[in-house]
């Protein structure tokens, strides 16, 4: 193995931006720094050209570059001899360095203004090591700290994460079984699952690990930001050095506004996760090419997650998609047949399986709650705090309605897919992941509401309060 | 901060530069490259004195380039070591403010080193983005 096929991965990441030197035709040098190099195999890497620069213009003229590159776990510097190929403007390799381009120009407001416009295919004519860079290290010092994830072998985590989410008896069980192995197996702290919504424009956090009881329910749109667009391009995508990343987006930012003055600039969009996040690592969950959701993991190393943990992540995401599936058909299943048998002409709920679903619920006691629902946004307050809104709010309208009304607290899924003013997608909706998701914002943000399960495609309103309801128009 | 040269047969080197010195002129500088690894840097500046330099501030990327030509090259006197230290202590505390030990860059080899003295012909913005290439009027 040459040394260039032996440079640690890290050297790839962008941590620590590389330097490329080139030469114009009448012998002028020219240096400046690079922002992506990809390995591509044993004697080639690639560069990313988002301008037509002087780097560029000169190696069309003379094809010879000298790039250094950095390890930025210790600093090791390793110097390059390139001599430039080609221009690659679609294809794999293409795509795979604009997917991380497009997903910072998106973050920073720069879509369109900051893209890929080729990947530079270079041969490596030369790789050496630059010994004398550094100084030695003092042998009393401890080592440079490094991510402490130390993968444990890839089959065992594998079954634990298998395992835990086969067993999973719910929607909502196998998401919590899912992120809670993520960190068991291989050390992911900071995990979230989101799923597209009903207008299948946006993606919303349906569960989440290391977030505190911010994660669930933080919105993104598909095309936005490193979540959006794995959503919308539906391939995975690796950021290390986020900060870093983001501060060369700003820089490119600035000096558009700088250079034109553009004005029609939209504004960052606020990433959902970690506001300290410096490595993200995000993985589309299909089935049969339909998107089930996003898998993102963060960390907050600048080296948080290489090759290994993408690839292993890929084969999770893939097994999780069909779980997700499969949950969804199973807990629709019983009212799908019902449906069928039924039909969806009718919005009075009978009784399933002989029992009364119009139970009296008894008396509500506890504190005094007051709900609001403000019917311009679908949106539901409880006190003056914001509690979830669009379907899942009209949703826990409904039922609160119903529970104030008529003291009914057990309810179905089939009532709710035969409600229309609740405005469901007739085709694959998504009710069961927007109860998830309402249970779980309920758990966090009102927990004297619960939605307690009684069996499939069956749950009770739990009220400790007393609820006072005001409609907004 | 990136030191560009190129050989009699236009083959460019790149070097990491160690320290910089603005003479009172402000059309003159003087650059520090370590001395064990500027054998080629060395080389192709006694063949043609053409170099180019990139500064860079590491927490916003603002970024200009610096052409300019040889005046002369001598090892660095014993009073310019605190100079470049100060450059690497800076150096180190703008890597720390994006996240890395200040460990990690202050075991960058700072001396013994060679002091390129250099006059300052053109200055381009280089800071990321469609403005990138931009000369800089009236730097030279």
């Amino acid at each position: 193995m040459t040394l260039f096929e032996s440079l640690p991965a890290a050297c790839f990441q962008g941590v620590i931006p590389a330097a490329i030197s080139t030469c114009s035709a009448d012998g002028t040098p020219n240096v400046t720094y690079l922002s992506q190099v990809f390995r591509m195999d044993a004697r080639h890497v690639a560069l990313s050209c988002q301008f037509f620069n002087k780097t560029k213009q000169n190696v069309l003229e003379n094809p010879f570059a000298s790039v250094e590159l950095y390890d930025p776990v210790d600093f090791s510097s390793y110097r390059l001899e390139l001599k430039y190929e080609r221009a690659e403007t679609g294809g794999a390799l293409f795509d795979a360095m604009a997917l991380r381009i497009q997903a910072i120009a998106s973050h920073t407001g720069l879509k369109g203004v900051f893209r890929l416009l080729s990947a530079d295919v270079y041969e490596v004519l030369a790789c050496e090591r630059r010994e004398a860079f550094l100084v030695p290290a003092a042998t009393d010092e401890p080592e440079e700290p490094v991510d402490p994830h130390v993968p444990q072998s890839e089959l065992r985590c594998l079954h634990l994460v298998s395992q835990r989410t086969a067993r999973a008896p719910t929607l909502d069980a196998l998401f919590t079984a899912l992120l809670e192995a993520l960190e068991q197996s291989i050390g992911f702290r900071h995990s979230m699952v989101l799923l597209p919504d009903e207008t299948g424009t946006r993606l919303f956090a349906v569960a989440s690990r290391g977030y505190g009881d911010e994660g669930v329910g933080a919105e993104i749109s598909f095309g936005d930001g490193l979540i959006g667009t794995v959503a919308r391009e539906r391939r995975p995508l690796r950021l290390s050095n986020v900060n870093s990343e983001l501060r060369y987006g700003r820089a490119v930012r600035a000096s558009v506004q700088a250079t034109s003055g553009r004005r029609e600039l939209v504004a960052e969009i606020p990433l959902p996760g970690l506001p300290n996040a410096q490595s993200q690592l995000a993985i589309p969950l299909l089935a049969c090419e339909r998107l089930m959701g996003v898998l993102a993991v963060e960390s907050q190393s600048p080296l948080g997650f290489d090759e290994w943990d993408e690839a292993f992540l890929d084969i999770v995401g893939n097994q999780v998609a069909a779980s997700i599936d499969s949950a969804i058909l199973r807990e629709r299943g019983e009212d799908v047949a019902q449906l069928a048998t039924t039909g969806s002409s009718s919005t009075s709920e009978g009784s399933h399986a002989g029992k009364s679903e119009r139970t009296a619920s008894p008396k509500a006691s506890g504190p005094l709650r007051r709900f609001r629902f403000f019917a311009s946004d679908d949106c539901v307050f409880v006190g003056d705090e914001y509690l979830i809104r669009n379907l899942p709010g009209r949703i826990l309208w409904k039922l609160l309605r119903a529970t104030v009304d008529s003291g009914r607290t057990e309810f179905t899924n089939r009532e709710l897919r035969l409600d229309a003013s609740l405005g469901l997608p007739g085709v694959r909706d998504n009710l069961e992941s927007r109860l998830v998701l309402l249970r779980r914002r309920l758990e966090q943000k009102c927990p004297e509401l619960r939605l307690v399960s009684t069996g499939r495609g069956h749950f009770r309103l739990d009220l400790a309060c007393v609820p006072e309801l005001e409609e907004v128009v | 901060m990136q030191v560009g040269t190129r050989d009699k047969a236009l083959r460019p080197e790149v070097l990491r530069a160690v320290g910089v010195a603005v003479g009172p002129d402000r059309s003159t500088l003087t650059v520090y490259v370590p001395a064990e690894l500027a054998e080629r840097t060395v080389a192709n500046l006694e063949d043609n004195g053409m170099l180019a330099i990139t500064f860079s501030h590491v927490i916003d990327h603002r970024t200009v380039q610096l052409k300019g030509k040889l005046l002369s090259l001598r090892r660095s006197r014993r009073n310019e070591r605190a100079l470049q230290e100060r450059w690497l202590a800076a150096f180190a505390e703008q890597l720390h403010m994006v996240g890395f030990s200040r460990r990690l860059a202050l075991r960058i080899r700072i001396w013994p080193s060679i002091a390129l003295e250099i006059e300052l012909c053109d200055l381009f913005v280089q800071t990321p983005g469609p403005g990138a290439g931009r000369r800089i009027e009236g730097s030279a």
